[in-house]
């Protein structure tokens, strides 16, 4: 079920929300786990299944591993066995068929294989567990003895299927108590409001420019053109992405939970190193936390840190999906980051502001241009449109491409930047009493919300880009 | 007590492994798809068709009757009876992406009730194709038929993956 659909908004959210709200305390999260269930089953009947026996899986797990807190050798054990059952899960749904692929290019023969679809969220909540796993291991966490309290962690709708990844540190006190109040319930629907618009509005608008132009021969594309196809993409990426962060940080809002932003206007940055602090938090987070600072981190030699950077960096690219692509893309921030941290960083901080900004943005929008071409080929062949090799600087498509679309681009310049919400926070504040502020925040929201329903009602299926991630 | 409480948790966790992997097996088994070509899988598919009844439909056919682009598609075989009182029809694609496997299913189930208005009240036999037509997910497969020789189609599709 999508968050951006009629079924969601007018049925299974109040619904749930209503239900949430009467049931008293302990059944709350009964209520939720069961929504929880019913959601992800909505769109993935079978694979629930999976879903539930990872729940099982890793329940045991934490309670295993804390059983031998006396003998450190036998919970290294444990939670190693535990790691590479969850490593092994994931693996054999994302990347299987990768692998055969790989061995039929090189083999005489082709190996023919049953292909099994990816179950939505897997890379998600495995490693949610694996952060519940790690986090009872180090002792920064209790195993949870209520597996009702775990399968909610693992399962919770509003963040189960694309994020934010919730480390288990960070919720294990509020799956126990957490504090519910009507301007909590406010500030979620007008968290949720904001996603809802970032998507439907700019996301999918910016969208159908990119499928049209990325459905072109990459080397038919001007510059022109090829340039908006990677700004599309850019801000489609965006919007859809953080317009989920933001839904599901609303839900989790109105439920009474708090969590941690995932985006922070990454488009603003002046370095890569400050962009991934502000793209996609909640993964860049779980890596440093459970792969980089365990692999030695930055308290080791130069060559040894140049080492687990990359690790960390090929490791995102895989994340994001089995293929070539995504590798080239992880291992291209690598080298970007190594590069900032050691040769360009300080040069950098002392150019001017503009300069650093466009050192930025040319090496997120080379970047997207990996993450989104089906083959490595497309990717050199777009990047060599992007500067002139296709078919000439300007041409009609390009022209009308921007003229048809230059104010929702506009729109997706200020709402990428944090100028959105100063305007929308400026036109509040024009308004002295506290009561003006609330009514016109609440004819504010209530216009983006409407406005997002009839861009839903009159839009196509379009999913969000990280469900199948 | 404790070594009770523990030897349970470690007990539990090989139980729970050993039906996760019960489970993938299964789900090979039973809800797979195939890395083979889509010509590889139609062959037999279309080889088993009564085209007494059946005539292959082309792209406008197919974007007549579901509202899908045959192009956005790795590969599509339709087949659909040339009396517009019928109900017989089959319809194989193969997604390239797997987001596309929920809009296809929405243009099925859309597909299937629209038939049914069209059937209801005067045709109770062409109906009931559609009341019992099967459709199947494998993999990046989608397989779709409302047929009296449903099972037999359904079955040679399951087996050419």
């Amino acid at each position: 079920m999508l968050f951006s659909s009629i079924t969601f908004l007018f049925l299974f959210l109040p619904i749930v929300l209503a239900v949430y709200y009467i049931v008293p305390g302990k059944a709350k999260n009964i209520v939720l786990l069961a929504a929880s269930l019913f959601f992800y089953a909505w769109g993935e009947p079978v694979y629930v299944i999976l879903m539930i026996l990872s729940i099982l899986f890793n329940y045991f797990c934490g309670r295993d591993i804390r059983s031998h807190e006396d003998d450190p050798r036998k919970a290294k054990l444990s939670v190693m066995f535990a790691v590479v059952v969850n490593i092994l899960i994931l693996g054999f749904f994302k990347y299987y068929g990768f692998l055969l692929d790989m061995l039929n290019a090189v083999l005489p023969a082709d190996i023919p294989y049953r292909e099994l679809s990816l179950p939505i969220g897997i890379s998600f909540y495995t490693f949610q567990a694996m952060s519940y796993i790690l986090d009872v291991y180090w002792k920064k966490a209790e195993p949870q003895k209520n597996i009702l309290y775990f399968a909610l962690y693992i399962s919770m709708f509003p963040q189960l299927i694309a994020g934010p990844i919730v480390r288990y540190a960070d919720i294990e006190q509020q799956l126990i108590k957490r504090r519910m109040s009507a301007s909590k319930i406010g500030l979620g629907a007008m968290y949720f409001i904001t996603g809802l618009a970032k998507k439907t509005v700019i996301a999918n608008t910016v969208g159908a420019v990119f499928e049209e132009i990325s459905d072109m021969p990459a080397g038919s594309l001007s510059v022109l053109t090829a340039w908006l196809g990677v700004f599309s993409y850019a801000f489609q990426i965006y919007f859809d992405f953080s317009g989920y962060s933001d839904m599901a940080i609303g839900l989790g809002k109105m439920f009474g939970f708090d969590f941690r932003k995932n985006f922070d206007y990454p488009y603003i940055s002046r370095s890569v190193t400050e962009f991934w602090r502000r793209w996609h938090i909640s993964l860049s987070t779980w890596f440093r936390e459970y792969v980089y600072i365990p692999l030695g981190g930055n308290r080791c030699s130069v060559s040894r840190n140049i080492f687990n950077l990359m690790v960390v960096w090929t490791l995102t690219g895989m994340w994001h999906g089995a293929a070539w692509n995504f590798i080239a893309w992880g291992v291209y921030y690598g080298v970007i980051l190594v590069m900032e941290k050691y040769v360009w960083g300080a040069s950098l901080e002392n150019m001017p502001g503009a300069v650093q900004h466009i050192y930025t943005g040319i090496i997120v929008l080379v970047g997207w241009v990996f993450f989104f071409s089906p083959s490595l080929g497309y990717a050199m062949r777009y990047l060599l449109a992007m500067i002139g090799a296709g078919a000439g600087i300007v041409d009609a498509e390009g022209a009308f491409f921007l003229l048809g679309h230059w104010l929702i681009y506009l729109l997706a310049v200020i709402g990428s930047s944090a100028l959105g919400m100063r305007l929308i926070k400026g036109a509040l504040k024009a308004f002295r009493s506290t009561a003006a502020q609330m009514a016109a925040a609440a004819v504010i929201y209530t216009g983006m919300f409407l406005i997002s329903v009839a861009f839903l009602v009159s839009d196509t299926f379009n999913p969000f880009l990280y469900f199948r991630f | 007590m404790r070594s009770g409480k523990v030897s349970a948790a470690r007990i539990m966790k090989y139980i729970v492994l050993a039906a996760i992997v019960g489970f993938v097996v299964l789900l090979m088994l039973f809800a797979s798809g195939s890395s083979k070509p889509f010509e590889e899988v139609a062959k037999p598919v279309r080889a088993s068709l009564d085209t007494t009844v059946l005539a292959e439909q082309d792209a406008s056919g197919l974007k007549r009757n579901f509202g899908l682009n045959a192009s956005d598609y790795s590969g599509v075989m339709y087949y659909s009876a040339e009396s517009n009182i019928s109900a017989e029809e089959v319809l194989l694609i193969k997604v390239k992406r797997e987001d596309q496997i929920q809009q296809v299913l929405d243009a099925v189930g859309d597909r299937i009730e629209t038939r049914k208005r069209d059937f209801e009240g005067y045709l109770p036999e062409e109906l009931q194709l559609l009341e019992d037509a099967r459709q199947s997910v494998r993999g990046t497969y989608i397989f779709y038929v409302s047929s009296s020789k449903a099972d037999d189609y359904f079955n040679t599709f399951s087996t050419s993956l």
